[in-house]
């Protein structure tokens, strides 16, 4: 089924329209509707310079996915070409991720481990 | 809580649970799963746990300090492997460049780092979780005066 953006962002400014919107405030709900406007032509431009989803001048068809489908098994040995992306050909990033786990613990315990040694 | 079905449940769940994270963690390189996932699921069968048996008797079984220690030595060990990368001659986390032991494709010791990274994360992502869980949990039983 198609989803026509133009009918998707008309039901956004309605939704948002009715979030902003204030009983008497004639002028100011002009504005608010003028604004609200402007961003949706914007994300409609947004959306119509996009690819068609599937389709193969997407700019993600590359020659890397060719590499990643022909190349997991006789290059990384593993059968799962996700575990192979994530853990060998893009190890480096998931060092990142790490990082952010550890980033997460560290500011966890430095607000709330200071709470538990006054108890 | 004080519940005997909770309880009871929790009891017979939480073996399965950790035995299917730890399956998630191991063959990662051969079927859906990994680190991450993987250790969530352990995570979250330790977060079980606590929740049914109360924060001190899950403190007892997997103490804060073996959390920490699990959670930074996951981190380090992910280094460790991608520095031995460099001493074999290769770059940073390199794999069949540095002559890591690829093995058959399909058989569980294979494909180099990708196992010996995917046990650091999974260590890694579930010392994090339970960590996190600890110190939250912490926090409501003090403001309470009474276990969660």
């Amino acid at each position: 089924m198609e989803i026509n953006p133009l009918v998707v962002v008309a039901i956004m400014i309605l939704v948002a329209y009715t979030f902003f919107y204030t009983p008497g405030g004639q002028l100011r709900n002009l504005l608010v509707l003028f604004v609200l406007f402007i961003i949706g032509v914007t994300l409609v431009l947004a959306v119509s310079e996009m690819p068609l989803f599937g389709s193969v001048e997407s700019p993600a068809y590359n020659y890397v996915v060719q590499r990643y489908i022909t190349g997991t098994v006789p290059e990384t040995g593993a059968l799962n070409a996700i575990a192979a992306i994530i853990t060998d050909y893009r190890a480096f990033d998931t060092l990142g991720e790490a990082t952010v786990l550890f980033t997460a613990v560290a500011a966890a315990l430095a607000t709330l481990g200071a709470q538990q040694g006054k108890r | 809580m004080d519940d005997l079905v909770t309880r009871s449940v929790c009891r017979l769940m939480v073996p399965f649970v950790q035995l299917y994270g730890a399956y998630l963690i191991f063959y990662g390189h051969l079927s859906p799963g990994g680190g991450f996932a993987g250790g969530a699921v352990v995570a979250s069968s330790i977060i079980l746990y606590a929740l049914s048996f109360g924060r001190e008797t899950a403190v007892l079984r997997v103490a804060p300090g073996i959390s920490h220690l699990l959670e930074s030595s996951g981190g380090l060990w992910y280094l460790l492997v991608g520095l031995c990368g460099i001493m074999l001659g290769g770059n940073f986390l390199a794999n069949k460049a540095a002559g890591f032991y690829l093995g058959i494709p399909g058989q569980l010791f294979s494909s180099g780092i990708i196992f010996l990274l995917a046990l650091g994360i999974g260590m890694k992502v579930s010392s994090t979780m339970v960590t996190l869980y600890y110190n939250l949990s912490a926090e409501v039983n003090d403001e309470d005066g009474h276990g969660i």
